[in-house]
Parts: C-alpha cells; structure tokens; sequence
C-alpha cells in the first residue's frame, strides 16, 4: 500500500495535467464540433441540392475513415503549406472535423423526430420560415438530440487519447511516458482508465440530468 | 518527393492486413458477445452486475488505453508478444462489448406479446427461443451490428500505435519518407472508406434479403 | 365566402381530388364525410394551402387564395410572406399532436397572434386568456402539453385557432383520437363556437354530431362530391349508392 502511496504523490500532479489537458481539448473540441455541426447542418437544410449533396459526401467520408488520418492530415500536412501549428491545436481541429459530421447526423435524427403536425401547425398559424424555425422546431430539435450529443461527447473524449500520436501529452501519452519511465508493468495506464472511466462517467450523468430537466416532456 | 507505384501496393497490401484483423475479430467479438449477452438476463444478480461493468469499463475506456494496456501487461506475463496477436485480444475484447449490447438490445425490442403468445401456443423454451425470438432478434440486430463492423475496421488503426503494421501504420511509414502527406492519406482514406462501404453495401444486401423472407418492416 | 372550384389534385398517378366544387357561406358549417382515403383530409389540407394542388382555385371573400393567375394562363404560387398572411385568415385544428409541447397553453394560444400576425404581446395575452377560460381551462394556463389530457388539448388548440380570428375553422378529425369520455367536453366547445357566426369545415366520423351542428353535409367519394345536401336528407335519405353502404357500414 505504501509504495501505491509515494507512488501516487510523485505522479499524481503529472496526472492531473495530463487529465487538464484531456478535458480542456476535449470541452473546446466539443463547443466548436457543436457549431460546426449546426453549421452542416443548416447548410444540408438550406443550401439546396448542392448543399444536400455535399454535407452528405462530407459526412460519409468523415464516418468511414477512422479518426487518425485527419489528425496526420493536419498535423503532418499543414506544415508543408506553412501552417504551424501547436500539436495539440492540430488534434483538436481533426477532432472538430470528425466530430461535426457526427453531430449533423445528430441534428439530423432531432430534427425528423419532431412529429409533422407541428410542422403543419406552425404554418397554419402563419409563421415566417425563421420564426418557425427558430419558436418551433430548434427547441424541440435540440431536445430530442440531447442524449445522441452527451454520447457523441463521450466518443470526443476517448478520442482525444489518439493525440497522443502526435506527441500531445494527455493522459493516455503521460501513462505510455510513466510506463517507460518507471519501468512498472502496466499500472499506469490503469490509472490513466480510472482517469477516463470517471469523466465518461460524470459526463453520463450530466446528459441525463440535461435530459430529465427538461420541463415539458 | 512523391509516393511510387509501389508504395501504392505496400498500401493495399496493408489494407488487407487491417481487413484481416477486423475480420478476426469481428468473429471473435461476436464469439464473446454470444457469451456475454446471456449473462445480461440471467437470474443471478452478480452475472448482471459483472455484465454491467465490463461493458462500461470496456465502453468507457479509450481503445488506444486498452491496447497499450493489453499489450504491456501481456508481455509482462508471456515475454515478447506479436502485436498481431495483442491487437486481436484487444480488438476482441472491445467489440465484444459492443456486440453484447447490440445482442442485448435485440432481445430486449421483442415485444412482451410475442412471449406470451408463444407460451400459449405451447412450445417448449427452446423451440421459442429457435423459431420466434432468434430470427427476430438478427432481423432487429443487423443495422447495428454491421456498424460495430465499421467501427471494427476503424478501431484497426488504432493499433497502429502499439506497432501493428496495418494500414495506418504503413501510411505513416511512407509519409515520413516522402512528405507526400495528401496523396498518401488520400489514398489511404479511400481504402479505409471502401472496406466500411463495402459493409455496409453487404449489409443492406443482406437485409433485403431477410425482408424478402418475411421479416417484414423497419422496427418491431 | 368560400368558394372552391374545380380543385384537382394526383398523388403518384391516382387522382385524390378528381374536381371539388364547393362553396361555403359566411357563418356556414360543412361537413365532410367518406371513407378513408375518400380524399376528405387532402381536401381540407388544400383550403389552408398545408397541401399544393395541381388545379383548381380556392377564393375567401372573392380573393383567389396561394396562386396568382397570369395573363398566359399559367399560375404562379405567392410568396412566402403573402401565403402565411393568407394562412391565417383561417384557423385549423388537427387530429393527433396537435400542440408545440415544448409551450405551455396560454404560450401555444399566443403564439400565432404575437409572432405569426404580429399583434403586441400584452394584448395578445389578454386575448389568449380570454380564450382559454372559454374553452374551461382558465386554470391550466400555464400547463405542458404533456400533463393536459387530449380533450384538454385539443380545446386549447380549438382556443389556439380562435387567437387568429380567423373567418373559417377547419377541423380534421378532432375528436377520432380522443378516449370516448373525453369527446364530449370538445364537441361542446364546438357547439358553443356555431352561436358565434364562425365559418367551419369539419372532416368527421360522428354522424350525430355532424347532424347536430352542419348546415349541410357532403359525401366524398373517388375525389369528388358524391352528394351535398341538409343532414336529414344526407343521413336518413341517402340517394348514391356508395353513400347508402357507407351509412350502413358505419350504424
């Protein structure tokens, strides 16, 4: 038990800055996924059969590809234009990518679960097309994604351990670093998944207590 | 300087290597699922329980964290292993976790009345369990079950990162040589996203088919 | 004041409105009638425009409705802004799902007045209140959807309807979902509504009461008007022979 103890005061802070880091790239990775899946999304809705076309070209390959290759793409790739950017930065723009196709999706499915009656009822009321959308159907879009979104955040999360790829020290890299350095067997990337598992959890809980307090259902 | 002819041939060959091992573990996922779904329903409360965790921990767990763990804790114990076989033990393990899920939400959409109904008919359990629930339960469980598919060709190139020469790996072999960034992951991007349509295309297939048997409709 | 002729509508090459004439007067209730599938719904759906047509015209007040007709005899659809103006000259009530859950009642009533006809919103909320203790439900006005039972939806959708003053209330089934005991409090407000000199066209399965409150009632059938006539001569002396065996069927 002692030696879990000093073991523990000696890497604990290296930990916790590993797991700052993966929250941090993970909470910004999924705010901008979030807006630009709204942005696929109005694009799909809006911009006509070329608009239709393309999201769904983007979404397709986005989904078939694992999520590793965006983040080489950037990172190895931009520079070669110029673009330097800091590793971290280039795994969260990949993640963005991914992640917004994913969330279009999810917009999507909210978006066909609102009944068509309400459609046909806000018309009959006379509603101008951005006052429809923006009283009727956005409310209730985004309350019937809400569970899709929180698990979608989860994926974001275990995502960002691929950074460690390309050298960004979250906590997947710190426990692959422990390992080497201390020549342990294992027990870091245990601690690394307690780390994980007690985020996924949190985040779990989250989505369902963002679900049930909504008032009207 | 820009990839060659054969760099394009190491590429494919590397595709087939990711294939295989999604392949094989699909089978052996699917293998694990068949014996963890059961536990999900059994009457034995700790069965449910330990069924719970290991498909949260597993679930909950990122698939690099799981390789990297596999991999050094099973060459603390056996020496040297190939990482082949570590990212097949790994792969295994997490898809059979998403493959008992599927499993597990397959029989529980089987309507109530359909038990009762068969009850009453009189059949014996597992003559039920054979004619009535099995062929609803694949019919439901299909569309989900080819995504965990894809998700197995997409969780192959994970296991880039402990060493496994798939085509993630090979990919990133041949950029650090030659800097043709785009053309290499372009192509690299389109394998990936042949083998996951081509299971998808296999799937819709296969659904027609079993529509056409009467397993009608969407959703039960 | 209604006035619609020649309405023509096909759906994957079957004609579901094969030529409706009919007009409807000021304060006049109509109700329609015919199997499923007879086309009544679709009809209904065209006179607020929730459903295009291929020919035809549909007036209110001598105004052609939703097409513009040109000189080469072509027509052309209005523009958004104008079709929602027109839209909410009538109000409509529908079978199933009818209110925004994610609104409470007095909410769902303001809706259309405040952000569809762009009345001030103290008014409209005087107006909405009003309404809503009118169909009896002054006391649930600030409910959810979700905790009203269906008779109590609907009559906030009926007081929905109302808010716009429209000068035709089309209604779709209103009572068909409903449990049988709810039934009665809708078709009471209904009955309260035909004091008022509001136009109405009702697509309904209960005879008796379309025999209590239409002025006249029509029998779809193939897409057409079968048969126009009072209740009594519609119901208890049926000339077409589909609409013979429909009454048969449904007793």
């Amino acid at each position: 038990m002692g030696q879990y103890r000093a073991w523990l005061d000696a890497y604990g802070a290296a930990y916790l800055e590993a797991a700052a880091w993966t929250l941090a790239i993970a909470v910004l990775s999924f705010l901008a996924a979030l807006i630009w899946g709204a942005v696929l999304f109005f694009l799909r809705l809006n911009a006509g059969r070329w608009g239709e076309r393309s999201v769904d070209a983007y979404v397709q390959v986005l989904r078939n590809t694992p999520v590793l290759l965006p983040i080489y793409l950037i990172y190895f790739g931009f520079p070669l234009f110029g673009v330097l950017w800091p590793a971290a930065v280039c795994g969260g723009v990949a993640l963005v990518l991914q992640n917004g196709a994913y969330i279009c999706e999810i917009f999507r499915g909210g978006y066909k679960a609102i009944d068509r009656v309400q459609h046909d009822a806000a018309m009959s009321l006379g509603l101008m097309p951005w006052t429809h959308f923006r009283k009727v159907t956005l409310p209730q879009m985004l309350v019937h994604s809400i569970p899709a979104l929180g698990n979608q955040a989860v994926l974001l999360l275990k995502d960002t351990s691929l950074l460690s790829a390309i050298t960004v020290v979250e906590l997947t890299m710190q426990s692959k670093v422990l390992t080497e350095r201390t020549g342990t067997a294992y027990a870091p990337f245990l601690v690394a998944a307690a780390f994980y598992l007690a985020m996924v959890w949190a985040l779990e809980v989250l989505t369902q207590l963002a679900h049930r307090s909504v008032r009207w259902r | 300087m820009e990839m060659t002819l054969f760099d394009l041939w190491v590429l494919t060959r590397a595709a087939s290597i990711s294939l295989l091992l999604a392949l094989a573990s699909i089978a052996f996922g699917t293998a694990l699922a068949l014996l963890l779904t059961p536990l999900a329903f059994a009457p034995w409360r700790i069965a449910r329980i330990l069924y719970r965790l290991y498909v949260f921990v597993v679930r909950g767990t990122p698939v690099l964290l799981l390789a990297l763990l596999v991999f050094y804790a099973l060459a603390a114990y056996w020496g040297r292993i190939s990482p082949y076989a570590a990212g097949v033990v790994v792969l295994t393990l997490y898809l059979g976790a998403l493959f008992a899920e599927v499993f597990r939400g397959g029989v529980l959409a089987i309507p109530r009345p359909l038990w009762d109904l068969s009850k009453s008919l009189g059949l014996p359990r597992l003559s039920i369990l054979r004619r009535v629930v099995s062929p609803l339960v694949a019919r439901y469980t299909l569309p989900p079950y080819l995504n965990v598919c894809v998700m197995a060709v997409k969780a192959s190139s994970v296991l880039s990162i402990i060493s496994v020469w798939e085509l993630t790996f090979a990919s990133r072999e041949i950029i650090e040589r030659t800097l043709d960034v785009y053309r290499v992951l372009g192509v690299a991007a389109l394998l990936y996203f042949l083998m996951c349509f081509a299971i998808d295309r296999l799937g819709r297939r296969l659904e027609s088919r079993l529509a056409a048997k009467g397993f009608a409709g969407e959703r039960l | 004041m209604i006035e619609i002729r020649g309405l023509r509508k096909s759906f994957g090459g079957m004609a579901v409105l094969n030529g409706i004439d009919l007009s409807i007067g000021a304060g006049e209730i109509v109700a329609l009638i015919g199997r499923s599938g007879c086309g009544k719904t679709t009809l209904l759906r065209c006179i607020n425009f929730l459903e295009d047509y291929d020919a035809g015209e549909i007036k209110l007040d001598g105004e052609v409705l939703w097409y513009r007709q040109l000189e080469t005899g072509e027509r052309r659809r209005y523009a958004e802004r104008d079709l929602a103006r027109q839209r909410q000259r009538m109000g409509i009530v529908f079978q199933q799902f009818n209110l925004f859950p994610h609104m409470t009642a007095l909410e769902n009533v303001c809706l259309g007045p405040r952000f569809g006809q762009r009345l001030p919103a103290a008014a409209t909320e005087a107006r909405a209140r009003e309404l809503l203790a009118r169909v009896g439900l002054a006391d649930r006005l600030h409910s959810y959807p979700a905790h009203l039972s269906g008779g109590q939806q609907q009559r906030v959708a009926i007081a929905r309807a109302l808010a716009m003053k429209p000068q035709v209330l089309l209604l779709d089934e209103i009572t068909s979902a409903l449990d049988p005991e709810l039934v009665a409090e809708v078709e009471d407000v209904i009955r309260a509504l035909t004091q008022e000199g509001i136009a109405m066209v009702l697509v309904t399965h209960a005879m008796s009461f379309a025999r209590e409150i239409a002025h006249r009632i029509a029998y779809l059938a193939e897409g057409q008007i079968a048969e126009l006539g009072k209740p009594q001569d519609i119901l208890d002396r049926p000339r077409d022979p589909g609409l013979q065996d429909f009454l048969r069927r449904i007793r």
